[in-house]
């Protein structure tokens, strides 16, 4: 055997984050035991760039314009991307319910096919699928400015009433929010990249900042087991803090060691 | 009834946890080749997809109409990269390669340029100083522009040590804390699909 193989079951400087990661679940585990025992006793706050979903698939079935949902050019690799598609799933449900049309031009097609699955069972479970039209979800390229000319010349033709961007974002961002803008359309995004936030805060009436947008299924779906693993991870966030002030402190008097803890590797 | 795709989802999920804590070589194979059976995935979804847009732009090139012509323009793309791509491949001097670099590389430059009037376009509407948070983004864009550039200095020499601070401090403050809100949040979402807490990907919207 290759002398260079590894052959250890464990790697130790993981331990912090196994430790980190079992508190998670546990806290998640707890919170999960709270929804069942009193579903209604969990509280998440109002999220702005969510209630305005509503209004915009509202709009745009009284203008009799589409929706365009947009879940962004992240590969199932990415939470994310796993966020827009759950997502996708509950737009879908409420453009359905409501009868306006809805635009998904993808980018990747592993997420075309899933957003397509998503979007008919929507369609079906709100007794909808007739009106389900073969080309909602459509592959459209997987080359960055290739899509963005798709996109935006969509927007043109078009002129969607509302604009959905949920995802991970690169460079594109700026690109279809400002079209988006010109069109009229009411914007809402959801982005985890920090550095595409501020492009979609200039240009978007409502934007989703970072966990927001992980955050948001559970939001729409409002069952208390979904509620459950946000107030998990404000539990995690609350412990993330309180270990940033210690290690701050313990530096602060010279207990350096602690950087050690958090790192990894 | 859809208990398969969520079992799979799980058994999946957990081994790949487990794995990123295993550094041991065999785990590690086993990484690799889950990696391997995603791209095959990927492979017979862009076939899936490809087949899907030029069903959907065919009828549209057929049923005629003022936007056909860009249908028809996406078609003939299609079909003469797969055919070019399949019979003469994509090194250099083919057909496929010599379109990219006439065709898809200046169009693409082009977009890309194109942003920096999207960036005026959108600090525009940004910075009018409507409110105090405007306000406050104008200010800070402007010490921004000041410190970035040779004339600042020039005006005034805190400018550039300002810039700095500005991004060191608060900026790298706000980002970090974003940051952690994201990595938290992967991790509810991820154990949320794991766990099948969430299933809307499955369609159980």
């Amino acid at each position: 055997m290759d002398e260079a193989l590894d052959v250890r079951w464990f790697d130790p400087n993981r331990i912090n984050l196994l430790v980190g990661l079992s508190l998670f679940i546990l806290f998640l585990f707890v919170n999960l035991r709270r929804a069942r025992r009193a579903p209604s006793g969990l509280y998440i706050r109002t999220l702005p760039a969510l209630q305005a979903l509503d209004e915009a698939i509202g709009r745009a079935t009284e203008m009799g314009r589409p929706v365009l949902y947009l879940p962004g050019l992240g590969d199932m690799s990415e939470v994310g991307t796993l966020a827009a598609v759950t997502i996708s799933s509950r737009v879908a449900r409420r453009v359905a319910d409501m009868g306006c049309g809805l635009l998904v031009p993808c980018y990747d097609p592993v997420v075309a096919v899933l957003i397509d699955s998503a979007t008919r069972e929507a369609y079906t479970q709100a007794g909808r699928l007739d009106s389900y039209r073969s080309g909602t979800v459509q592959y459209v390229a997987a080359a960055q400015f290739a899509y963005v000319a798709a996109v935006t010349g969509l927007m043109l033709r078009e002129r969607p009433a509302a604009n959905v961007y949920m995802g991970s974002w690169y460079a594109e961002s700026l690109f279809l929010a400002e079209t988006g803008n010109e069109t009229g359309a009411i914007q809402i995004a959801g982005c985890d990249q920090v550095t595409q936030l501020p492009f979609f805060v200039c240009s978007c009436d409502y934007t989703l900042l970072g966990e927001e947008l992980y955050a948001a299924s559970a939001y729409l779906g409002r069952e208390p087991v979904q509620l459950a693993t946000i107030t998990a991870q404000d539990w995690a966030k609350i412990l993330a803090a309180i270990v940033v002030v210690a290690a701050v402190v313990a530096t602060f008097f010279g207990y350096t060691d602690i950087d050690k803890l958090l790192k990894t590797s | 009834m859809r208990q398969g795709p969520f079992v799979l989802t799980f058994l999946v999920g957990a081994m790949l946890i487990a794995i990123f804590f295993i550094p041991h070589y065999r785990a590690q194979q086993v990484q690799t080749q889950l990696l391997d059976w995603a791209n095959i995935v990927y492979a017979f979804a862009l076939a899936l997809g490809s087949i899907s847009l030029l069903v959907l732009h065919g009828n549209k090139v057929r049923a005629g109409g003022s936007q056909a012509k860009y249908s028809f323009v996406t078609v003939a793309a299609l079909v003469v990269i797969t055919v070019a791509g399949v019979v003469q491949g994509v090194e250099e001097g083919t057909l496929v390669n010599r379109i990219y670099n006439a065709v898809n590389a200046p169009l693409a430059s082009t977009m890309f340029a194109l942003l920096a009037f999207f960036i005026a376009s959108a600090a525009f509407r940004a910075f009018r100083a409507r409110n105090t948070e405007a306000t406050l983004l104008l200010a800070t864009a402007l010490i921004m522009m000041f410190g970035r550039v040779s004339i600042g200095e020039f005006v005034w020499s805190g400018f550039p040590p300002l810039t700095e601070w500005l991004l060191d401090v608060p900026n790298l403050a706000a980002k970090r804390g974003v940051a952690i809100g994201v990595g938290l949040g992967a991790v509810a979402t991820a154990l949320k699909i794991i766990l099948g807490i969430d299933r809307s990907y499955m369609g159980k919207a």
